[in-house]
């Protein structure tokens, strides 16, 4: 597909990259010409340099050609003026990011008026991508497929765990009694597997597993892994995210505690949300921390400005023996460092808003192929996917046993959801119609059909 | 760096270079006059040193621009050593120093010929010499790029390096793409051109020839006297429009292509080109007009010699060797400054010019009126202060390898016009010079010394002097890297 991104910026440049990967046409729009040499040697690209408003610049970007547009520049403004202008222009689609909660009041309005087909609000989405996490406190991330019927989490693996150098073909074998999980993906080190009969777990290990929330739930609490249910959660930083979440989080009837520094916005968050209890204080404060109970606390949620504040709060609240934390990092390339000292939760703005606009654009992409994904997840930052199909009527791997469809030995058909009923795939297992699968490939598949051989 | 990676796309280069030698020798199987042996031997020997490098496919696929700068000075040098091979293995040229410069000044697109004769030489040779005008002309990267898209992911990292302007920009947002629209674009026009020649009665064989010397801007002809051998009015009118054509940015035909009309030619590049053009073209004819029978007559040669020069093509019709002094410097002065940037000629490129011009009128505001703001702006556009400061020092390097150059061809003892215009000759890829590099003389009056440092100013003035020049500098090679 042809896409416009407006805006270079971190953003812009990381879904750039990953649209380009997936075989797309890339332009990018900026007014920096900074911005646009740096990526001009990095991606293969169009370079417009220009205000996305502007509509000379959208001709030459190519907008009346245009399947999507995406508008993910500094400012709201020019994001909704650009989607307007590129639609008018007879671009197809367009996707604005817009932060501010002032026009998420009126933003069916807006849609409408401004012909912007899909709003973007990356504070929300980290919101529930965090409250996610509170939900299932024990795995690092969660993912969810076939409508909520399978679940995707990971653990790390420690020393002397009870998985701890386990062939997974003797798994079930010498362990009878554990649920049966889909062993989906392996990080070790900087490496993605995907995990065959051979592969040996070991310590350090960051491991995927699939099943339904029941079984992956007692599964963790019998490999000890397990954390019970979060009842309450201390947050520090009084911002956006921390609106939207705690909102989330009292209507699950968790009680929430907010640290803030500063007075006055401290003050304004009590008044938007009356049933937080809001303290004023500095976060990074031990003593602080401390004096308000925060080992008594189920959860940790950092949330402030600087990552570093972040972490080194998130690795005090661990030390205390705080069940879940979970730090907002805005260094994608410091995520598995900060796996390795133990904040397993950690999140990054830019990944999740870049994995919310990959999504949209693969739904649209799909939109073209009745054989495509239904939903993907980038699973380890881009090393490895979860993709989700569903078997078309007439698709040639229908009623064959799987043994015989030859699977790609860099993916895996991980779970077949038929008729409701989760089920891990064995060998004579065959597809049907309207199955729902899920899939963990290393590298591009566009459709089913491209994992097998 | 990342040698293996680096081996990986010379390895494919080479395999391509034994594809683009196949067209030769089906000429020379066909015309059998013994030198299929030589293509033979030459594909056997580029597949056997290719195929294993080609093998040795790098896991990291992308391109730094450290990497870029090797891989294009590397890729020229050695495809001009292999493309020697032909001229060795069939005898037509004996010595190595000849044979290479022969085939850089084909890959360069330059002309320059060190044959005294070329007449006798085997049909295969001759259609090979041409050819590689032809794929010089756009790039062999280029081709690369078009041919192998799994290299796309960051070539424009090569394209960029091979390209010839101060700046290269994509038609295409992907590079695989740019590279596929840029060659369709060069074959569609080569194609319609050796139609129209053979429409104007020139055998296939010569049709073909020029059609290839014109398209690359190249020169190389199979007759001694160049297309003056013909004295063929309708194919010098066909060849002089469609040098012209292939000496201007091919941005304008992605355009016209996509239905912008006359709104394509409408940039200050394109419009100098032409002014500079015809100017000249009329400053040249009233000159000369005294040598020739009639006002017309005068127009015909001197338009010709122009657009050959200008495009950095070569090509003759007249020994302009022998025309008034004014002709002589104001041909010397568009050898200099060549076509457009973006197109297959060589020169300091016309949006270069533009540029200096610009630079130095705003210089000089700047001393009446020092507070004011000034910026450099072509077509609407603003023109960045890197690219001000690297088109001075283009033409700061240009100036010292053209000194250089007519200090090292006099030091064969032939005289300041020869020395001087051989070195601007070839710095600019355009082939026949003034004095005993004239249309009438050769370049095989040098030492082997001065044809190989002769050599290197072609590949040098193709590649602009950056990448080559890159693989001299220290920190390249350095450790940590």
């Amino acid at each position: 597909m042809r896409i416009i991104i407006i805006g270079d910026g971190k953003v812009g440049h990381s879904i750039a990259e990953a649209l380009i990967t997936e075989g797309h046409e890339v332009t990018i729009v900026d007014r920096s010409e900074t911005a646009l040499l740096r990526s001009r040697d990095t991606l293969d690209a169009m370079m417009v340099k220009g205000n996305g408003v502007n509509v000379d610049t959208l001709m030459e970007a190519g907008a009346p050609m245009a399947d999507i547009v995406i508008a993910v520049t500094v400012s709201d403004e020019i994001n909704m003026l650009s989607c307007l202008t590129a639609k008018r222009l007879g671009a197809r689609y367009a996707i604005a990011r817009i932060r501010d909660p002032e026009y998420h009041k009126s933003l069916s309005f807006l849609m409408r008026e401004l012909l912007i087909d899909y709003v973007i609000n990356p504070e929300r989405l980290m919101a529930q991508e965090i409250s996610r996490m509170l939900r299932y406190p024990f795995t690092g991330s969660v993912e969810t497929f076939a409508r909520g019927r399978v679940e995707l989490m990971d653990f790390r693996l420690a020393q002397g765990d009870l998985l701890e150098g386990m062939a997974l073909k003797d798994l079930y074998t010498k362990k009878p009694e554990l649920p049966r999980v889909l062993f989906a993906a392996v990080e070790r080190g900087e490496e993605a597997l995907i995990p065959k009969g051979d592969t040996v777990l070991q310590a350090e290990d960051r491991v995927f597993v699939a099943a339904d929330v029941l079984t992956i739930t007692r599964f963790f609490k019998a490999i000890g892994k397990y954390i019970s249910g979060i009842k309450s959660v201390m947050v520090l930083g009084a911002g956006r995210i921390t609106y939207y979440l705690s909102e989330l989080l009292l209507d699950m009837n968790i009680k929430v505690s907010v640290v803030e520094l500063e007075e006055k916005r401290a003050a304004e968050f009590k008044e938007m949300l009356p049933q937080a209890s809001v303290i004023v204080g500095d976060g990074t404060d031990q003593e602080l921390l401390i004096s308000e109970g925060l080992d008594h606390f189920d959860a940790f949620v950092t949330l402030s400005g600087l990552d570093e504040e972040n972490i080194m709060a998130g690795l005090y609240a661990k030390r205390l023996g705080v069940r879940k934390v979970v730090v907002k990092n805005s260094r994608d390339n410091y995520m598995d460092l900060l796996g390795a000292m133990g904040l397993e939760s950690a999140v990054s703005i830019r990944r999740v808003t870049g994995n919310a606009i990959l999504r949209t654009v693969r739904t649209r992409a799909a939109a073209k192929k009745a054989d495509a994904a239904e939903r993907l997840y980038r699973l380890m930052d881009g090393a490895a996917e979860a993709l989700e199909f569903i078997v078309q009527d007439d698709a040639p791997y229908i009623n064959v046993p799987l043994r015989e469809l030859k699977v790609k030995p860099e993916a895996l058909l991980a779970v077949i959801v038929r008729e409701g009923q989760v089920r891990v795939p064995f060998g004579g297992d065959s597809l049907q119609p309207r199955d729902s699968v899920v899939v963990i490939v290393k590298g591009g598949v566009q459709t089913l059909g491209d994992i097998f051989r | 760096m990342n040698g293996r990676l680096i081996l990986g796309i010379l390895g494919r280069l080479m395999v391509l270079e034994a594809a683009m030698m196949l067209p030769s020798l089906g000429v020379a199987l066909a015309y059998r006059e013994g030198d299929a042996a030589g293509f033979v031997w030459t594909i056997l020997i580029l597949l056997a040193v290719g195929l294993p490098a080609m093998l040795l496919s790098p896991a990291r696929r992308e391109v730094c621009t450290r990497e870029g700068l090797v891989v294009v000075s590397l890729a020229w040098v050695l495809m001009s050593m292999f493309g020697a091979l032909p001229f060795l293995f069939s005898g037509s040229i004996s010595s190595p120093v000849d044979a290479l410069f022969e085939t850089v000044s084909g890959f360069t697109t330059t002309g320059a010929s060190i044959l005294p004769e070329v007449e006798g030489l085997p049909h295969g040779i001759l259609f090979w010499r041409s050819f590689t005008h032809w794929v010089g002309g756009m790039g062999v990267l280029v081709l690369t790029l078009a041919v192998m898209p799994k290299l796309s992911g960051r070539g424009s990292v090569l394209a960029r390096a091979e390209s010839p302007g101060p700046t290269f920009s994509k038609v295409a947002p992907r590079m695989h793409d740019t590279a596929r629209v840029m060659y369709a674009i060069y074959t569609g026009m080569t194609l319609l051109q050796l139609g129209l020649m053979l429409l104007s009665d020139l055998p296939l064989f010569d049709a073909a020839i020029h059609t290839l010397g014109t398209a690359g801007t190249g020169g190389f002809s199979n007759r001694n006297l160049s297309m003056g051998a013909y004295n063929n009015p309708w194919a010098e009118m066909i060849t002089m429009v469609f040098m012209l054509l292939f000496g201007m940015n091919f941005v304008v035909y992605v355009r016209l292509l996509r239905g912008d009309g006359w709104k394509s030619f409408r940039s200050a590049e394109v419009g100098a080109y032409w002014a500079m053009a015809a100017v000249s073209t009329l400053l040249i004819a009233v000159q000369i007009l005294p040598e020739y029978s009639s006002f017309l007559s005068a127009l015909r040669y001197s338009s010709f010699q122009v657009s050959s020069i200008m495009s950095t093509t070569g090509y003759a019709t007249a020994n302009f060797a022998l025309w008034p002094q004014f002709t002589h410097v104001l041909l010397l002065l568009l050898m200099v400054v060549g076509a457009c940037a973006g197109s297959t000629s060589g020169g300091i490129k016309v949006s270069r010019v533009v540029i200096l011009g610009k630079a130095m009128a705003r210089e000089i505001g700047q001393a009446v009126a020092p507070r004011k703001v000034r910026l450099i702006k072509m077509d609407g556009r603003l023109i960045s202060e890197q690219t001000v400061r690297s088109v001075l020092v283009f033409l700061f390097i240009y100036i010292a390898f053209l000194f250089l150059g007519t200090l090292a061809a006099s030091s064969d003892g032939h005289d300041f016009v020869s020395s001087f215009s051989a070195a601007a000759s070839c710095l600019s890829n355009i082939g026949p010079g003034l004095g005993v590099v004239g249309p009438a003389g050769n370049y095989g009056v040098f030492s082997p010394a001065v044809k190989m440092f002769l050599s290197f100013l072609m590949l040098a003035g193709r590649l602009e002097f950056i990448p080559l020049l890159a693989l001299f500098h220290r920190e390249l090679w350095g450790k940590g890297h």
